[in-house]
């Protein structure tokens, strides 16, 4: 399990046993944040790949 | 960033979603936040002008919060512009007591986002019908930023609420609410103070902990990226 996986899988935890609307709501949106850097890594990952794939680059 | 949140309804205790919005604010957020339901404030439709004008002057941020009826907002929000935004305060001579502010707009909306478009159920969209108030931002010198939509609250699921409850905060306190960058540190910032003992876990400190740095490390990749995507392009 990656570092990832671990960290949603103990804020899932938190969330099914916290008995504080807000502070599930608070657990929910930390765990949706992750998710959304994840994917805003994976999107800039690939556009570093495509940049240095690009011909207009190839010469320098 | 001061906020100020009038909010119109005919009968907000009654309203279920305009209780949540209400219900939804921290401690934290409220220290940034004014609560200024207009009904309860004047159940006789009388409006103290000067109060309004100190109001507005002392905030940052304004936000009208209403149930969108008949496009339009209930009748004491149109009266509270007609007596509150008058000349040499809101524009014309002098009037530039709300310049460089913010207006934003927290509509609660009955129908379907879907049906807010041409060919959909109502033929326009929410852009199009709250063209006054983009044009009172415009006329005062405010900054109009984009509105918060909330369709159809009573079809919402417990999970769905809960993300309104986060969006509702970060859109009145965060200066670019739609960020990702802000709202991680508005995420970090709340789970710093987030109450342990209502978590029920012995180890909660520990996984809170772990959960601040792994969205602070995300941060340093993400920013590593943008840097050397950058560098390319230079």
């Amino acid at each position: 399990m990656d570092e990832q996986e671990w960290v949603i899988r103990e804020l899932d935890q938190l969330f099914d046993s916290s008995q504080d609307y807000k502070q599930k709501a608070l657990l929910k949106a930390a765990a949706d944040l992750i998710r959304e850097q994840e994917t805003r890594k994976q999107q800039l990952q690939g556009e570093l790949d495509g940049t240095l794939w690009s011909p207009g680059n190839w010469g320098n | 960033m001061k906020t100020l949140v009038i909010i119109s309804h005919p009968s907000v205790d009654e309203s279920g979603s305009q209780q949540f919005l209400i219900q939804a604010l921290s401690d934290r957020s409220l220290e940034q936040v004014t609560l200024h339901p207009l009904e309860k404030t004047y159940p006789d439709g009388v409006i103290d002008v000067k109060h309004e004008q100190e109001l507005l002057k002392s905030h940052d941020r304004i936000i009208f919060q209403f149930p969108f009826y008949w496009y339009s907002s209930p009748p004491l929000l149109k009266h509270w512009q007609d007596e509150v935004l008058t000349e040499h305060f809101a524009f014309g001579y002098r009037g530039n007591k709300l310049e460089g502010k913010e207006l934003g707009l927290v509509l609660s909306i009955g129908l379907a986002e879907k049906e807010y478009q041409t060919g959909g159920q109502e033929g326009y969209s929410i852009s199009e019908l709250t063209k006054p108030f983009q044009a009172v931002a415009r006329k005062t010198g405010m900054t109009y930023i984009k509105p918060l939509s909330i369709f159809q609250y009573a079809y919402m699921s417990e999970e769905e609420r809960m993300g309104l409850l986060i969006r509702y905060q970060q859109y009145l306190t965060l200066k670019k609410p739609d960020s990702l960058k802000p709202r991680e540190e508005w995420v970090i910032a709340a789970l710093k103070e987030t109450a342990t003992e209502t978590l029920g876990t012995d180890h909660s400190d520990f996984i809170i902990e772990q959960v601040i740095e792994h969205i602070e490390d995300n941060r340093m990749e993400l920013d590593e990226l943008r840097m050397h995507i950058d560098n390319y392009h230079e």
